[in-house]
């Protein structure tokens, strides 16, 4: 049986005025049913470029997926004409935006836009799917749901608007549900709501997630697998556990280093990665990330590293051999973290 | 809401004074040339006893806060006074004329909204096609098109090459006197087209921008998302959120077109509240004149008033008066 997404050397370009910005650049990753998969990766990095290039929501002319296959469930969406697109999107694949407050429509209730999916898919009344969505509204935790239902979204706050995103998403009880930095736009209290959330619906639904963040902290309880994106490519993949505990990528003890520790008391030392993330339009040759990375030497420069199964499935692209990483002692890590 | 319309109500009374003011300081004598009893007779010579009548009928020997306390109390009663020249009421004169300018509004208006938001929405939907490039080069030009000017070139193609070169099969009236063998509506459509032609480049140059503008937002993703069609986006989502400022506008301009048309109606003698305003000017009628403006900025402030109210039909985030937020 077809694994439940599959996606091969995914490349998305876009076309600008100062040249063709290469956002996403042969991703390959397998999404099995029910797991939840992080990717990682600072602005930039094309996370969610990846993302809505699974889901054909790329806005062209500009962006165009140039090559790579999306299988779902063995058919390869990229080969799909528009209207077996839109029978997918919504319904078996859904997906939650980083900002709830501009990503409802200000002037439709709040039922009735839930409701919208299970219209087009379910073949609902707008009767029945406005009930409907007053139990999705019950079900993510908005007390007074039928009332709320009757609300429009500018009266709702931000975290009751991204449950209502989230209502909006499993609607349909979708197999993958993509959240695209759920939580950025929200407080902290609320952010950890709203993964708790995710977690429990997904344990009730069975859905696949695919969780897109900036922050590692996010995702170290949640996710099964992690893959980490750099300047459009993937530079580590594996699960949660080798990512976090054995991390691979310079990149990637990067990040770690950088998330604020709450056991260790180190007075603001906040540890940020040196310089800035690359132009997209002129990628550094070789290593993407060498001129940032401390441990560079020539053959970064000049020979971009292949994608290696480093040890049972997790993968890193990195020209340090894996004796040397032990002696630079990556800050491997796993209790501290969120 | 209805604490709201009143406060509104309240806000019109300093309008309605300044008004008043300054079309009363105006007429004073002294600011405008003419004697006020010259005015009213005419050219002919009067006897001393007639012309004392005028004054005291027009309370011309009155100081002047008196002359504006009484007129103002007349119009609070509904007299607008009489017409120095034709000796009838104003009102009667303005209720006359008014059924043919709100005739001449409502063509212009609907004019207005179905050319203009339709050349909006194909524009930007299509945008930087030749329908785009056509729309936004066109409007460009008719928004710089003086109206006077546009109703004449209409009288000379429609009312009178076209009826040469046709030999009089094909052509439209340029005005009702003009020809009898047409039904009663057609000679309003020179005539609308002319009085709606700025005001629906300038709908469609708004209803383009409003809809580019609503279709990048994220909600439009969201929708998209959801497996919506690319129709449904536009329609459903994009463009109710788009109509809102297109419907202020349209509200508005519904107001000012109510208060009559002076070009329009003048360029095509058309019988209507603004043209009349026009030959009262020319006559130096004042009440006439006074009467027509203070009907027309009171139209103004009632339609802009419902112009506001209807946004709460359109716009949820909008309430007025207590309430939801």
């Amino acid at each position: 049986m077809p694994a439940l997404l599959e996606v091969k050397n995914l490349a998305t370009h876009f076309t600008t005025r100062d040249g063709i910005v290469k956002a996403v650049d042969g991703v390959s990753f397998t999404l099995e049913q029910g797991k939840i998969l992080a990717v990682v990766g600072e602005s930039g990095s094309g996370k969610s470029v990846t993302a809505l290039s699974i889901m054909r929501l790329v806005a062209e002319p500009q962006g165009r997926i140039v090559s790579g296959e999306v299988l779902f469930k063995g058919d390869d969406v990229l080969k799909m004409n528009d209207s077996q697109v839109r029978e997918l999107r919504g319904d078996r694949i859904a997906m939650i935006f980083q900002d709830p407050m501009t990503s409802l429509n200000p002037v439709f209730r709040v039922g009735r836009q839930i409701g919208e999916s299970l219209v087009l898919h379910k073949g609902m009344s707008r009767k029945e799917a406005f009930e409907r969505a007053a139990e999705l509204l019950d079900m993510v935790g908005i007390p007074h749901p039928r009332e709320r239902a009757r609300d429009y979204p500018h009266q709702f706050s931000g975290g009751m608007r991204q449950r209502a995103m989230i209502a909006m998403a499993l609607a349909c009880d979708p197999d993958i549900l993509i959240a695209d930095e759920p939580t950025t736009a929200l407080d902290v209290t609320i952010q950890a709501q709203i993964l708790e959330l995710m977690m429990e619906m997904q344990e009730r639904t069975g859905a696949a997630i695919i969780i897109i963040t900036h922050d590692l902290g996010v995702v170290a309880d949640m996710a099964d697998d992690v893959m980490v994106m750099y300047a459009g490519k993937q530079v580590e993949y594996g699960t949660s556990d080798q990512v976090f505990y054995r991390p691979l990528h310079p990149y990637t003890w990067g990040l770690l280093a950088s998330l604020p520790r709450h056991d260790v008391d180190e007075k603001g030392a906040l540890r940020p990665i040196a310089g800035q993330p690359p132009s997209l339009i002129n990628v550094p040759s070789g290593c993407a990330f060498h001129p940032r990375c401390p441990h560079a030497r020539g053959l970064c420069s000049a020979d971009a590293p292949e994608l290696i199964d480093a040890n049972s499935g997790h993968l890193a692209a990195c020209h340090i051999s894996p004796d040397e990483r032990l002696l630079l002692q990556p800050p491997g890590r796993g209790g501290g973290v969120r | 809401m209805v604490k709201y319309v009143v406060r509104r109500a309240f806000q019109m009374i300093p309008v309605f004074i300044g008004v008043t003011l300054i079309l009363f300081v105006l007429r004073a004598p002294g600011v405008l040339p003419g004697d006020p009893v010259r005015m009213i007779t005419g050219e002919r010579a009067i006897s001393d006893a007639l012309r004392e009548q005028i004054i005291q009928k027009h309370a011309l020997d009155q100081p002047l806060y008196r002359q504006y306390v009484l007129y103002v109390s007349n119009i609070l009663k509904g007299d607008l006074g009489e017409s120095f020249q034709r000796g009838r009421p104003v009102l009667d004169i303005l209720a006359d004329k008014f059924p043919n300018t709100l005739r001449l509004a409502v063509a212009g208006i609907i004019i207005e909204a179905i050319i203009g938001v339709t050349a909006g929405i194909i524009s930007a939907v299509r945008q930087y096609s030749f329908l785009d490039v056509l729309v936004t080069l066109s409007t460009s030009i008719l928004v710089s098109v003086p109206v006077f000017w546009l109703g004449m070139l209409f009288q000379i193609f429609f009312g009178i090459k076209l009826k040469e070169w046709t030999g009089g099969t094909f052509y439209l009236p340029i005005s009702q006197m003009s020809s009898a063998n047409f039904p009663d509506w057609v000679h309003i459509i020179l005539p609308a087209i002319t009085l709606a032609s700025v005001s629906t480049a300038y709908v469609a140059r708004i209803m383009r921008s409003q809809m580019l503008e609503s279709m990048g937002q994220d909600y439009i993703r969201t929708a998209e998302a959801k497996g919506l069609t690319r129709r449904a986006v536009t329609f459903r989502h994009a463009l109710k959120n788009a109509l809102i400022p297109v419907v202020t506008f349209v509200g508005i301009d519904f107001g000012v077109m109510m208060g009559g048309a002076i070009l329009t109606e003048t360029v095509f003698s058309w019988p209507g509240v603004g043209r009349e305003i026009f030959l009262a000017v020319g006559q130096r009628d004042w009440p006439i004149v006074m009467g027509g403006v203070i009907v027309i900025v009171f139209l103004v402030m009632i339609i802009n008033l419902l112009v506001d109210l209807s946004y709460a039909l359109l716009d949820p985030r909008i309430r007025y008066g207590g309430g939801a937020e």
